[in-house]
Protein backbone atom coordinates (compact mmCIF):
# COMPACT_ATOMS: atom_id res chain seq x y z
CA UNK A 1 0.00 0.00 0.00
CA UNK A 2 1.30 3.37 -0.98
CA UNK A 3 3.08 5.30 2.23
CA UNK A 4 0.26 8.41 1.87
CA UNK A 5 -2.61 6.07 1.81
CA UNK A 6 -1.34 3.97 4.86
CA UNK A 7 -0.90 7.25 6.65
CA UNK A 8 -4.28 8.52 5.63
CA UNK A 9 -5.72 5.36 6.90
CA UNK A 10 -3.76 5.43 10.12
CA UNK A 11 -4.56 8.95 11.19
CA UNK A 12 -8.59 8.12 10.80
CA UNK A 13 -7.85 5.46 12.74
CA UNK A 14 -6.18 7.14 15.54
CA UNK A 15 -9.23 9.94 15.26
CA UNK A 16 -11.87 7.27 15.55
CA UNK A 17 -10.13 5.28 18.53
CA UNK A 18 -10.03 8.52 20.69
CA UNK A 19 -13.11 9.67 19.55
CA UNK A 20 -14.65 5.74 20.89
CA UNK A 21 -12.52 6.30 23.89
CA UNK A 22 -13.63 9.56 24.87
CA UNK A 23 -17.53 9.37 23.68
CA UNK A 24 -16.92 5.87 26.30
CA UNK A 25 -16.00 7.84 29.08
CA UNK A 26 -18.58 9.95 28.52
CA UNK A 27 -21.27 7.76 27.94
CA UNK A 28 -20.66 6.29 31.31
CA UNK A 29 -20.73 9.52 33.03
CA UNK A 30 -23.70 10.85 31.65
CA UNK A 31 -25.59 7.64 32.87
CA UNK A 32 -25.81 9.59 35.56
CA UNK A 33 -25.84 13.17 34.69
CA UNK A 34 -24.58 14.78 31.54
CA UNK A 35 -23.30 17.97 33.25
CA UNK A 36 -19.72 16.91 32.87
CA UNK A 37 -20.15 16.65 29.22
CA UNK A 38 -21.55 19.97 28.97
CA UNK A 39 -18.62 21.25 30.82
CA UNK A 40 -15.83 18.75 28.63
CA UNK A 41 -18.17 20.65 25.74
CA UNK A 42 -17.39 24.45 27.12
CA UNK A 43 -13.35 23.53 27.90
CA UNK A 44 -12.18 21.03 25.24
CA UNK A 45 -14.19 20.49 22.52
CA UNK A 46 -15.49 23.69 21.57
CA UNK A 47 -12.11 25.16 21.51
CA UNK A 48 -10.83 22.27 19.57
CA UNK A 49 -13.13 23.17 16.96
CA UNK A 50 -12.44 26.72 16.64
CA UNK A 51 -8.72 25.95 16.50
CA UNK A 52 -9.40 23.27 13.87
CA UNK A 53 -11.00 25.99 11.57
CA UNK A 54 -8.84 28.78 12.67
CA UNK A 55 -5.70 26.42 11.74
CA UNK A 56 -7.13 24.76 8.69
CA UNK A 57 -7.89 28.08 6.99
CA UNK A 58 -4.42 29.24 7.77
CA UNK A 59 -2.47 26.27 6.31
CA UNK A 60 -4.92 26.26 3.18
CA UNK A 61 -4.51 30.10 2.35
CA UNK A 62 -1.04 29.82 2.88
CA UNK A 63 -0.38 26.48 0.63
CA UNK A 64 -2.92 28.35 -2.07
CA UNK A 65 -4.69 25.13 -1.88
CA UNK A 66 -8.38 27.31 -1.85
CA UNK A 67 -8.02 26.36 -5.71
CA UNK A 68 -8.07 22.38 -4.95
CA UNK A 69 -11.54 20.51 -5.45
CA UNK A 70 -10.26 18.24 -2.51
CA UNK A 71 -10.46 20.91 -0.06
CA UNK A 72 -13.81 21.80 -0.78
CA UNK A 73 -14.80 18.40 -0.58
CA UNK A 74 -13.20 18.17 2.71
CA UNK A 75 -14.55 21.50 4.12
CA UNK A 76 -18.08 20.04 3.16
CA UNK A 77 -17.19 17.47 5.66
CA UNK A 78 -15.66 20.02 8.22
CA UNK A 79 -18.96 21.68 7.86
CA UNK A 80 -21.17 18.99 8.46
CA UNK A 81 -19.33 17.74 11.45
CA UNK A 82 -19.21 21.46 13.14
CA UNK A 83 -23.23 21.37 12.50
CA UNK A 84 -23.61 18.09 13.70
CA UNK A 85 -21.91 19.22 17.07
CA UNK A 86 -24.43 22.16 17.32
CA UNK A 87 -27.27 19.82 16.69
CA UNK A 88 -25.71 17.58 19.75
CA UNK A 89 -24.90 20.35 22.06
CA UNK A 90 -28.80 21.82 21.40
CA UNK A 91 -30.11 18.28 21.91
CA UNK A 92 -28.13 17.68 25.05
CA UNK A 93 -28.94 21.34 26.58
CA UNK A 94 -33.09 20.19 26.19
CA UNK A 95 -32.18 16.82 27.67
CA UNK A 96 -30.60 18.28 30.83
CA UNK A 97 -33.76 21.12 30.96
CA UNK A 98 -36.31 17.92 30.98
CA UNK A 99 -34.32 16.60 33.38
CA UNK A 100 -32.89 13.52 31.75
CA UNK A 101 -35.87 12.61 29.86
CA UNK A 102 -35.01 12.14 25.95
CA UNK A 103 -37.37 13.58 23.54
CA UNK A 104 -37.32 11.31 20.75
CA UNK A 105 -35.10 7.86 20.04
CA UNK A 106 -31.52 9.17 18.83
CA UNK A 107 -30.04 7.13 15.66
CA UNK A 108 -26.76 6.75 17.43
CA UNK A 109 -25.46 3.97 15.50
CA UNK A 110 -26.51 5.94 12.04
CA UNK A 111 -24.99 9.61 13.40
CA UNK A 112 -21.49 7.79 14.60
CA UNK A 113 -21.23 5.74 10.84
CA UNK A 114 -21.76 9.12 9.53
CA UNK A 115 -18.52 10.75 11.76
CA UNK A 116 -16.85 7.24 11.21
CA UNK A 117 -17.37 7.83 7.81
CA UNK A 118 -16.52 11.86 7.19
CA UNK A 119 -13.80 11.38 9.52
CA UNK A 120 -11.83 9.01 7.36
CA UNK A 121 -12.55 10.82 4.28
CA UNK A 122 -11.24 13.88 5.65
CA UNK A 123 -7.77 11.53 6.26
CA UNK A 124 -8.06 10.58 3.11
CA UNK A 125 -8.41 13.82 1.34
CA UNK A 126 -5.93 16.01 3.14
CA UNK A 127 -3.48 13.19 2.90
CA UNK A 128 -3.49 11.78 -0.19
CA UNK A 129 -5.11 14.95 -1.89
CA UNK A 130 -6.66 12.62 -4.81
CA UNK A 131 -7.94 15.64 -6.65
CA UNK B 1 -33.15 34.92 49.02
CA UNK B 2 -33.51 35.06 45.01
CA UNK B 3 -34.63 32.02 43.07
CA UNK B 4 -32.32 30.30 40.97
CA UNK B 5 -33.28 29.12 37.65
CA UNK B 6 -33.45 25.51 36.61
CA UNK B 7 -29.87 24.70 35.43
CA UNK B 8 -31.75 24.09 32.01
CA UNK B 9 -33.24 26.99 31.78
CA UNK B 10 -30.14 29.02 32.94
CA UNK B 11 -28.27 27.28 29.68
CA UNK B 12 -30.54 28.73 27.48
CA UNK B 13 -30.81 31.91 28.72
CA UNK B 14 -26.64 32.02 28.33
CA UNK B 15 -27.33 30.11 24.81
CA UNK B 16 -29.25 33.01 24.23
CA UNK B 17 -26.61 35.55 24.94
CA UNK B 18 -24.13 34.00 23.18
CA UNK B 19 -26.37 33.96 20.05
CA UNK B 20 -26.65 37.90 20.73
CA UNK B 21 -23.16 38.19 21.01
CA UNK B 22 -22.65 36.22 17.61
CA UNK B 23 -25.12 37.64 15.69
CA UNK B 24 -23.52 41.26 16.78
CA UNK B 25 -19.95 40.54 15.75
CA UNK B 26 -21.02 38.87 12.43
CA UNK B 27 -23.17 41.84 10.96
CA UNK B 28 -20.63 44.27 12.29
CA UNK B 29 -17.51 42.55 10.78
CA UNK B 30 -19.74 42.29 7.31
CA UNK B 31 -20.49 46.01 7.63
CA UNK B 32 -16.91 46.63 7.65
CA UNK B 33 -16.16 44.13 4.82
CA UNK B 34 -18.78 45.52 2.60
CA UNK B 35 -18.89 49.01 3.21
CA UNK B 36 -15.36 50.00 4.26
CA UNK B 37 -12.58 47.29 2.90
CA UNK B 38 -14.46 46.61 -0.22
CA UNK B 39 -14.73 50.50 -1.35
CA UNK B 40 -11.11 50.79 0.36
CA UNK B 41 -10.14 48.09 -2.38
CA UNK B 42 -11.69 49.35 -5.48
CA UNK B 43 -11.95 52.76 -4.71
CA UNK B 44 -8.74 54.02 -3.25
CA UNK B 45 -6.83 50.51 -4.63
CA UNK B 46 -5.99 49.11 -1.25
CA UNK B 47 -6.69 45.46 -0.97
CA UNK B 48 -5.30 44.64 2.05
CA UNK B 49 -8.05 45.66 4.08
CA UNK B 50 -10.37 42.96 2.16
CA UNK B 51 -7.17 40.78 2.34
CA UNK B 52 -7.89 41.03 7.00
CA UNK B 53 -11.12 41.25 6.78
CA UNK B 54 -12.31 38.49 4.95
CA UNK B 55 -11.03 35.80 6.97
CA UNK B 56 -12.25 37.94 10.06
CA UNK B 57 -15.65 37.84 8.61
CA UNK B 58 -15.70 34.22 7.09
CA UNK B 59 -14.60 33.19 11.06
CA UNK B 60 -17.50 35.52 12.25
CA UNK B 61 -20.20 33.94 9.82
CA UNK B 62 -18.91 30.24 10.31
CA UNK B 63 -19.09 31.33 13.95
CA UNK B 64 -22.49 32.53 13.79
CA UNK B 65 -24.18 29.54 12.17
CA UNK B 66 -22.70 27.11 14.55
CA UNK B 67 -24.32 29.16 17.61
CA UNK B 68 -27.47 29.39 15.75
CA UNK B 69 -27.62 25.61 15.01
CA UNK B 70 -26.76 24.92 18.71
CA UNK B 71 -29.15 27.54 20.15
CA UNK B 72 -32.46 26.28 18.13
CA UNK B 73 -31.84 22.87 18.17
CA UNK B 74 -32.04 23.53 22.28
CA UNK B 75 -36.10 23.50 20.77
CA UNK B 76 -38.53 26.18 21.60
CA UNK B 77 -38.10 28.03 18.27
CA UNK B 78 -40.39 28.13 15.12
CA UNK B 79 -39.92 27.44 11.75
CA UNK B 80 -40.34 31.19 10.90
CA UNK B 81 -37.99 32.62 13.99
CA UNK B 82 -34.99 29.82 12.83
CA UNK B 83 -35.60 30.88 8.83
CA UNK B 84 -35.73 34.26 9.91
CA UNK B 85 -32.24 34.17 12.01
CA UNK B 86 -30.64 32.45 9.26
CA UNK B 87 -31.19 34.77 6.49
CA UNK B 88 -30.32 37.84 9.08
CA UNK B 89 -26.91 36.56 8.04
CA UNK B 90 -26.46 36.69 4.47
CA UNK B 91 -28.07 40.86 5.19
CA UNK B 92 -25.81 43.95 6.00
CA UNK B 93 -27.93 44.88 9.34
CA UNK B 94 -29.85 41.72 9.20
CA UNK B 95 -27.87 40.58 12.39
CA UNK B 96 -28.55 43.95 14.28
CA UNK B 97 -32.45 43.08 13.73
CA UNK B 98 -31.92 39.58 15.71
CA UNK B 99 -31.64 41.67 19.02
CA UNK B 100 -35.14 42.08 19.27
CA UNK B 101 -36.48 38.97 18.54
CA UNK B 102 -33.31 37.51 20.81
CA UNK B 103 -34.26 39.67 23.81
CA UNK B 104 -38.10 38.35 23.53
CA UNK B 105 -37.52 35.01 23.60
CA UNK B 106 -34.75 35.56 26.86
CA UNK B 107 -37.93 37.37 28.39
CA UNK B 108 -40.07 34.76 27.37
CA UNK B 109 -38.10 32.15 28.86
CA UNK B 110 -37.24 34.20 32.23
CA UNK B 111 -41.20 34.94 32.87
CA UNK B 112 -41.55 30.65 31.96
CA UNK B 113 -39.01 29.81 34.53
CA UNK B 114 -40.54 32.81 37.38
Amino acid sequence: MPYLWLKAVHVAAVLLFIGGLFAQTFALAAAEATAPLARWDRLATVPAMLLVWVTGATIAVEAGWFASPWLWAKLAFVLALTGLHGIQSGKLRRLRRAGGEPSAATPALRVAAFIATAVASIAVLVVAKPF
Amino acid sequence: MPQQPPAGVAEDLAQIKRLRLASFVEATTLLVLVFVAVPLKHLFDYPLAVRLMGPVHGAAFIAYGWCLITTVSGGGWSRGEIARLGFAAFLPFGGFLNAGLLRRKRAALAEARA
